[in-house]
């Protein structure tokens, strides 16, 4: 989708022209990663990163960057003994 | 907290805790230990939080949403004993950080002028990410480990932070420019191109 137009963007340089509606996509398209958007916002922010490479850009790094978040952040496990203590102390 | 309404017995009490609490267990001690960022806090953090959800169990309503309730204790729990004697660099009021950032036409604080880009992030780190996440303010900190680490909804969000919908999804978009916005500054430091 779009790799015509953005292959156009990127070889002629236009690919760091700003586009008038991007904090407004922006917010949409977070809204979409986060699966909070309507069907009509994420239509939306759809067709618009098909055809505009400086928004595809920041749905390429919101994406990335969640993905990293939820990834590469470290989850700890809690201490048995820890749930031992509480669980006495609660009288389980 | 609610009011307790639903007069539990003890054999229910123990079979709530057990089988709809401590499934949790896991998800409360990462929250905890990033509000916190040290261990034994952390650990005493999850253990108040425990003792609190026991004692206040019948205000629970055996089936629902028992991750967003006590994870809400949790909050509440930090914000009251935990927040003051904190050494995360986040000891800014809520509100003072939103007026703060409002007052610049509701935008974010700054526009991104690096030049980051997703290559850079799928070069990083498991600990340079968690570091640029550990040193936001921990309000914006919140939002995000919640939103991207756990899943949570904004309706849900909205009533474990005691704040409008409207306030969540603002306070994610300013947490989500800032982290980038870090990410960008260390990426730089460590020329990453
Ligand atoms: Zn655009």
């Amino acid at each position: 989708m779009g790799v015509f137009v953005r292959w156009l963007q990127r070889t002629f340089g236009m690919a760091k022209k700003t586009c008038p509606v991007e904090q407004e996509c922006l917010e949409l398209l977070r809204l979409m990663l986060d699966e909070q958007a309507t069907e009509e916002e994420s239509k939306y922010v759809h067709e618009h990163i098909d055809k505009c490479y400086r928004c595809y850009e920041n749905y390429d790094l919101e994406n990335t960057i969640r993905e990293a978040v939820k990834n590469k952040v470290k989850n700890l496990k809690v201490p048995p003994e820890l749930v031992t203590e509480i669980k006495n102390k609660i009288d389980l | 907290m609610g009011k307790a309404k639903n007069g539990y017995s003890d054999l229910e009490k123990r079979d709530i805790f057990n089988n709809e609490f401590m499934v949790h267990i896991d998800a409360l001690y990462n929250f905890a230990f990033k509000l916190t960022l040290d261990e034994d806090e952390a650990k005493d953090l999850l253990q108040d939080t425990c003792m609190k959800a026991f004692r206040f169990i019948d205000s629970f309503e055996k089936g629902t949403n028992a991750k967003a309730w006590l994870f809400r204790i949790l909050k509440n729990n930090f914000i009251n004993d935990y927040r003051k004697k904190s050494k995360t660099p986040g000891m800014v009021d809520y509100q003072e950080v939103e007026t703060y950032y409002n007052s610049e036409d509701g935008e974010s604080p700054v526009e991104i002028t690096t030049d980051l880009r997703s290559e850079t992030i799928k070069g990083m780190l498991g600990d340079e990410i968690t570091n640029a996440l550990n040193s936001m303010d921990v309000d914006f900190r919140t939002v995000i480990i919640l939103c991207d680490l756990e899943g949570f909804k904004y309706e849900e969000m909205a009533k474990i932070l005691d704040i409008p919908i409207g306030t969540v999804r603002s306070r994610l978009h300013r947490a989500r420019n800032i982290l980038k916005e870090k990410l960008a500054t260390y990426a730089a430091s460590m020329g990453y191109k």
